[in-house]
């Protein structure tokens, strides 16, 4: 409980050395940053977009940080608000150039933020990720987000494709133990 | 079952996974990961796809702080990548025939595709022939996200300014540093007085914004190094190249590069008539010896100004990788030399982001 406690007022504090010096933003995108991307990434298929709305929603979250008022929710909750926001508008956007398929068909209506543990799941998963070994973390970007396949992998960091799927067997293992101990 | 079986076994898995339609895909007993284990890293490589790539979050927290440092970013950035139909198009035949009719096949296309293929493997063919053992790529350039080093604001998104004359004397204007700066020019800044008997003087001024500069008593061009006065070979009154009143190889009535008025030559960004410079020497950096030991790999990201001469300068880590390898990165890209970015036809300072790819074949 007090350390729940303590986040929240280290969070509070944070919020409000940022208010008074906008370099100090960084260290909440850092504590941000996953869980808005998996928060817009739930409900944007193509990537290009989830970063476009991403970095709009800290951009907005920069711009009008000096009208934030600590009502004791967490600040997550706010760039998720801003979020919900951009993709209301980005949706409306759309629907009126004709383009149904930018966001995905479960995208609506569940766009209320603050309950969603998935995002919570995501955003973690993202971090575990970081702290895998260099290596490990190079095959998990190739082979899953640009989504190589395993002899290209090889072919580009020298390596043989056995060597690659241990690689990647070991990554995908240590975030299943991981991922498993955290939930 | 062995290591190498479950390293099968979950390789089959996940190909199947990304060979599928992808959000509905959820792995079953049907599935080749049938093992628990196994099932549960599929699970988790399902959602692995949804990942930011590497060079984003950098990207976009590089981005903020310039925005908190009060620089403006431009409006038109995007880190989207629109997806056309050319691909879907060329493998229409391997689409599902309910999706079939939205991408056709092209014959004509896949026929560009074949041969475009095959002039890849002729290249990857040749890369083998170079083959070394220890290698280190360096990618040259990436294009510019929208990010502003110029110091005087005005001149950060769209420098346009510019200014300069002189009354066509045969040399060059001599130095010195600008005069006031003022949004209405009543008289023009000279270095030689062409009435030395004036009744009625009106301090000199140039077209700009104002900023608190360091200037002394006697007005000249700041880039220039000639001592003997003259207002340079220019027209049209001011000093300098150009033409008007103002100071630099402009026209018009404010400083530098470039046409009417305000500050112009400050560095410019690719896009908008800029284009982008172009590495014409660009020796690889050595591996350091810790990083080669650990057998470290990874991207170390630069910021450079790549100025009208060609050389970088104002070099500055964007994304450390560390292991000594950002000083090797910045110690080589010193040594590069770059066919300078182009605006009107007249080399311009321009900042780009350079990525040094550190790998070990």
């Amino acid at each position: 409980m007090s350390v729940v406690a303590n986040n929240i007022t280290d969070e509070r504090l944070l919020i409000e050395a940022a208010q008074q010096d906008p370099s100090r933003f960084a260290v909440l995108y850092e504590n941000n940053f996953h869980r808005v991307y998996a928060y817009v990434a739930r409900r944007v298929q193509d990537r290009g977009e989830v970063e476009d709305i991403t970095a709009e929603v800290f951009h907005t979250a920069l711009a009008n940080l000096g009208r934030f008022q600590w009502r004791g929710v967490p600040f997550a909750a706010w760039l998720l608000r801003i979020a919900a926001n951009a993709l209301a508008d980005r949706w409306k956007n759309d629907r009126k150039g004709g383009n149904t398929q930018a966001l995905s068909d479960d995208a609506w209506p569940e766009i209320e933020p603050g309950t969603d543990a998935d995002v919570e799941r995501h955003a973690m998963l993202f971090q575990l990720v970081e702290r895998l070994p260099q290596d490990q973390q190079l095959v998990v970007q190739r082979r899953f987000v640009e989504q190589k396949s395993v002899r290209e992998i090889a072919d580009e960091l020298g390596r043989t494709e056995g060597a690659i799927k241990q690689l990647q067997f070991r990554a995908l293992e240590t975030l299943r133990k991981e991922f498993m101990t955290g939930s | 079952m062995s290591n190498v079986a479950m390293y099968e076994e979950l390789e089959a898995g996940i190909n199947v996974m990304l060979m599928g339609d992808g959000t509905l895909w959820q792995p079953s007993e049907k599935q080749p990961g049938a093992q628990s284990d196994v099932r549960e890293m599929l699970a988790i490589a399902v959602e692995l796809r949804r990942m930011p790539r590497a060079d984003f979050r950098t990207r976009l927290a590089t981005e903020l702080t310039w925005q908190a440092a009060g620089r403006p970013i431009s409006p038109k950035r995007t880190f989207a990548r629109k997806e056309t139909a050319v691909l879907p198009a060329v493998l229409g035949h391997l689409i599902p025939s309910e999706r079939r009719s939205m991408f056709p096949s092209q014959g004509r296309s896949m026929a560009a595709s074949v041969a475009l293929h095959a002039m890849l493997a002729f290249i990857a063919l040749l890369s083998f022939v170079t083959y070394r053992a220890t290698r280190i790529v360096p990618l040259p350039i990436t294009n510019s996200i929208e990010l502003a080093a110029y110091k005087p604001a005005p001149g950060i998104t769209a420098p346009s300014g510019g200014g300069g004359g002189g009354d066509a004397s045969k040399t060059p204007a001599s130095t010195g540093s600008e005069p006031r700066f003022t949004d209405e020019q009543i008289t023009p800044p000279v270095i030689v007085l062409p009435n030395q008997h004036a009744k009625l003087t009106v301090e000199p001024t140039v077209v700009a914004p104002e900023m608190n500069l360091p200037r002394s008593a006697q007005n000249g061009d700041p880039l220039s190094k000639l001592m003997i006065a003259s207002n340079g070979v220019g027209v049209r009154g001011g000093i300098g190249s150009g033409e008007g009143g103002g100071i630099g190889s402009g026209n018009g009535n404010g400083i530098g590069f470039g046409n009417g008025g305000w500050v112009g030559g400050g560095i410019f960004h690719v896009g908008n008539g800029v284009t982008a410079p172009r590495a014409i020497f660009s020796p690889e950096p050595e591996y350091s010896d810790e990083a080669r030991k650990a057998k470290f790999q990874g991207i170390v990201a630069l910021w450079a100004v790549v100025g009208p001469d060609g050389k970088p300068k104002d070099l500055s880590v964007a994304r450390s990788l560390g292991m000594g390898l950002d000083e090797k990165a910045l110690e080589a890209v010193k040594t590069w030399k770059f066919q300078p970015g182009m605006k009107d036809g007249h080399p311009v300072a321009v900042q780009i982001s350079i990525e040094v790819n550190f790998h070990l074949y």
